[in-house]
């Protein structure tokens, strides 16, 4: 008896199982593992804990603990010692690794991108049967047509190697759960380990359904950036089809200019019921913007900006912005404004960072600045941010008071976007 | 923001409201008449004169449900038919489907390169610069990952196509004798005549355009609320590719049926048009062609190449580049080189490996019908958006009947023997 053994999934289904007598029981239809994967390290959930028999015409899971799978000269045999048969409900905890792995579409973790399971390895150890690694190479396609040994055979003669791709189990992270009733926060738990981008570049991949229910999995500050990061018609899709609590919960953590740029593509009706449902402050931000016509410097500046009375200090202000934490592109360019919002000056951090602590913003701040009318056309924007070097170009109505301020992020975004629309 | 993007000239901006509204019903239905297909059709009208125009009905019919399916398919999962069928098919059928569809897609390459051939040919130009040019031009068109600007393009220069109904017109067809072969269709029961009627199913049925209208719905982000648009795109997209391929029928079967006159080649149609209706028609006519083959010839193994890409779990689409992609750009590459060598081989027989490929695809079409109603009649992955009676009543007679020619196309030689 060897200690290990190592096989694969599509070596095992439509396998006949012998009893101790050496008579056909049945044919193996799938395995049942003890736990989604979820990315954590957690050596059980790797556990096969049963196996789908099809014994005459019926269809059963039985406990693997009386199976026994054995490798003898490159052929798979299974026997079994006693049928045990599982409850309901340590199947509907497990996971059947043919109906949702095998085929199927997951994660790499590793990798941070969707692959396709070709096969399932899996190996004996003295503790139990477990799943190791998935298979995602040709190796595994060829094996699945039973072409493999006789093509790899073949190639070595010319000494060509058909690489493996494997991933290992903790890395995996599985979508497909259409028919188990599982808790999917924690069953994605790992995916909030990757970089918003990486998740929606995931997200955009997927279909419809699993796009829905991952996302609705992440919590807010996530899907904010997340939902920030994807392209207009999987951000329209993601929230047509969820829940308006849930999707205004999301919008509330987003910059208000993000916000009114993705609810522009959206019906009136469900636009309404969104800000509705969002708390007051930010929606009465994104109702201002929505109103500015496309192609305005409004309709493309943000409204989270700070801005300071002339008369104080560079230390009170530092000690002010200690206490807020702005984001960073908060930080491209402060304002200074009159008692009536009416725009003064600007002044940036490097300015604050070189003066003594109790300089007057006064004497630091650049009066006349370049600016923007909310109301102007603003086809040239980006010629005018690269002509004064600027990070951001503060946005006033006509009567001069301080509405927002453009950044150069959504300027380059902007520029990307027509370009890329030129290019189809 | 900034959606007003286009605001320079009335025209330009009519232009795009319009390619906007190309849905892709259209656009599959356009992408049909290929160099393949017109030479299918030709061949058909000139061999049986009108007796083979019946076939478009029942094809109408099985393409306006077929395609419909594929919509809502796409509408409702989200995901590209391949996709669906690797993960619900299993592994071994999807091997076998792409296998086919590989095989047969290299053959309709090259059937549109021939078509490239020919169309130059009768301006004059030499197949051995064309077919390198326009092969070479193709390939840089879908790595430099401009392609998407080319499709639309090329949708606009296939309206050519139209110039069949004219020549059609032109050849003084006897409507009485279509009308009562429409009416009264006989089916030969002979090997020729059945390969004739399934390569003409195969060639208005693709099978690979049901994973490209698949994809083009999902990628056009639509949803059940544009339905009714959808239903109305589809309508006209299979309605341009029957008319099309009605006149084409009607042209060839009246002028050159009568003299017994046999063609080979979509070529040989466009030069039969000469004495009839002047040199100009003729030149249009190569025009439509040409544009038609250049258009399939991009599309088709850049179609295949990607769902083949999807089922085995590659890295694909146009928007990765090369080293990402590898298996992609490797399949696209191999499928248009392939196809312009064996155009390029002095006697290649392309006229047995144009028939052949459309009846490889009228093979391979029944088994992808039954997993695409399999797949649409499945709860779990439909909800309510299941077939209703009438729609499996017709997929499955299509399948029946296509079972049934398939069987006799392999039995017949048999029993005359």
């Amino acid at each position: 008896m060897t200690s290990l053994t190592t096989f694969y999934l599509s070596g095992i289904i439509g396998k006949e199982v012998f009893g101790a007598d050496g008579d056909a029981i049945g044919v193996i239809k799938d395995l049942l593992i003890s736990a989604v994967p979820s990315g954590l390290n957690d050596p059980n959930q790797q556990l096969v804990i049963g196996m789908k028999l099809k014994i005459g015409k019926e269809l059963k899971h039985y406990s693997f603990k009386t199976f026994r799978v054995v490798k003898a000269r490159e052929m798979l045999s299974v026997t079994c010692t006693d049928l045990i048969e599982l409850s309901s409900d340590e199947v509907n905890n497990g996971l059947e690794l043919v109906e949702n792995i095998l085929d199927k579409q997951i994660v790499d973790l590793n990798g941070r991108k969707l692959v396709r399971v070709n096969d399932v390895r899996l190996a004996t150890l003295m503790t139990g049967t477990f799943v190791v690694a998935v298979d995602i190479g040709i190796e595994g396609l060829l094996r699945r047509i039973g072409v493999s040994i006789p093509i790899k055979k073949f190639l070595s003669l010319f000494r060509i190697n058909i690489p493996a791709k494997f991933i290992l189990w903790d890395d995996v992270q599985a979508f497909d759960f259409s028919n188990l009733n599982i808790r999917l926060s924690k069953s994605y738990a790992k995916l909030h380990t990757l970089h918003p981008s990486d998740l929606a570049d995931i997200l955009e991949d997927l279909g419809k359904k699993s796009r829905a229910s991952v996302f609705s999995a992440l919590d807010e500050e996530k899907a904010a950036d997340v939902l920030e990061e994807l392209e207009p018609q999987t951000q329209i899709h993601i929230i047509e089809s969820l829940p308006l609590d849930k999707v205004a919960d999301v919008l509330e953590k987003m910059p208000a200019d993000e916000v009114a740029d993705i609810l522009d593509e959206i019906e009136d009706e469900r636009v309404e019921l969104l800000l509705r449902e969002m708390d007051s402050e930010s929606s009465q931000e994104v109702r201002e913007l929505l109103e500015y016509p496309n192609n305005t410097a409004g309709s493309l500046m943000t409204t989270d900006v700070l801005s300071f009375k002339a008369g104080r200090t560079v230390d009170e202000v530092i000690n002010e912005l200690r206490i807020k934490k702005p984001e960073q592109s908060e930080l491209y360019s402060l304002f200074v404004t009159e008692e009536n919002d009416e725009l003064a000056g600007t002044f940036t951090l490097r300015d604050l960072v070189v003066s003594k602590p109790m300089t007057g913003i006064i004497e630091i701040m650049k009066s006349e600045p370049v600016f923007l009318y909310d109301d102007q056309k603003v086809d040239d924007i980006a010629e005018i941010i690269s002509k004064y070097n600027l990070l951001a170009i503060p946005v006033v109505d006509r009567e001069n008071l301080l509405q927002g301020m453009v950044v150069v992020d959504d300027v380059v975004e902007d520029l990307m976007n027509k370009r890329r629309t030129n290019k189809r | 923001m900034f959606r007003t993007k286009f605001t320079k000239t009335n025209f330009y901006r009519n232009l795009v409201i319009f390619l906007a509204l190309l849905g892709p019903g259209i656009i599959t239905g356009s992408v049909d008449n290929d160099a393949g297909g017109i030479t299918t059709y030709s061949v058909a009208g000139a061999i049986y004169g009108y007796r083979m125009i019946w076939t478009l009905i029942p094809s109408l019919i099985v393409l306006l449900v077929v395609q419909e399916m594929n919509a809502r398919m796409g509408i409702v999962t989200g995901k590209g038919l391949s996709d669906l069928i690797r993960e619900n098919a299993g592994f071994k059928i999807t091997f076998f489907i792409f296998v086919g569809l590989f095989l047969s897609n290299i053959g309709n390459t090259t059937t549109e390169l021939a078509g490239v051939a020919g169309s130059m040919e009768i301006f004059g130009v030499s197949k051995y610069i064309s077919v390198p040019i326009v092969t070479f031009f193709v390939w840089i068109l879908v790595v430099k990952g401009t392609y998407m600007i080319a499709e639309r393009i090329f949708l606009i220069f296939s309206a050519s196509l139209l110039t069949y109904v004219v020549s059609a017109l032109m050849a003084k067809p006897q409507w009485r004798e279509i009308g009562s072969a429409i009416i009264r269709p006989g089916i030969e029961m002979n090997t020729q005549s059945i390969t004739m009627i399934i390569a003409l199913v195969g060639t208005t049925i693709a099978p690979w355009m049901q994973f490209y209208m698949q994809s083009s719905v999902i990628e056009k982000g639509l949803k059940m609320k544009d339905y009714k648009f959808t239903l109305i795109d589809i309508v006209v997209g299979c309605l341009v590719t029957v008319v099309v391929a009605f006149f084409i029928m009607v042209a060839c079967g009246a002028t050159l049926h009568p003299g017994g006159i046999m063609i080979n080649e979509a070529k040989d149609a466009a030069l039969s048009l000469k004495p009839l209706a002047g040199e100009l028609a003729s030149h249009v006519f190569a025009f439509g062609l040409f544009v038609a083959s250049v258009f399939s010839a991009t599309i088709l193994p850049l179609a295949t190449s990607y769902y083949i890409c999807e089922a085995f779990g590659f890295e694909s689409g146009i928007d990765k580049d090369w080293n990402e992609a590898r298996e992609f750009y490797g399949l696209y590459t191999f499928i248009l080189v392939i196809s312009a060598i064996i155009i390029l081989l002095p006697h290649a027989p392309l006229i047995a490996i144009s028939i052949w490929s459309q009846v490889l695809n009228g093979i391979l079409l029944p088994v992808v019908l039954v997993s695409m109603i399999l797949l649409i009649n499945n709860r779990k992955l439909m909800g309510d958006y299941t077939n209703k009676p009438f729609q499996n009543v017709i997929g499955w007679g299509a399948v029946g009947m296509l079972v049934i020619l398939s069987l006799a196309l392999i039995i017949l030689p048999v029993l005359s023997r």
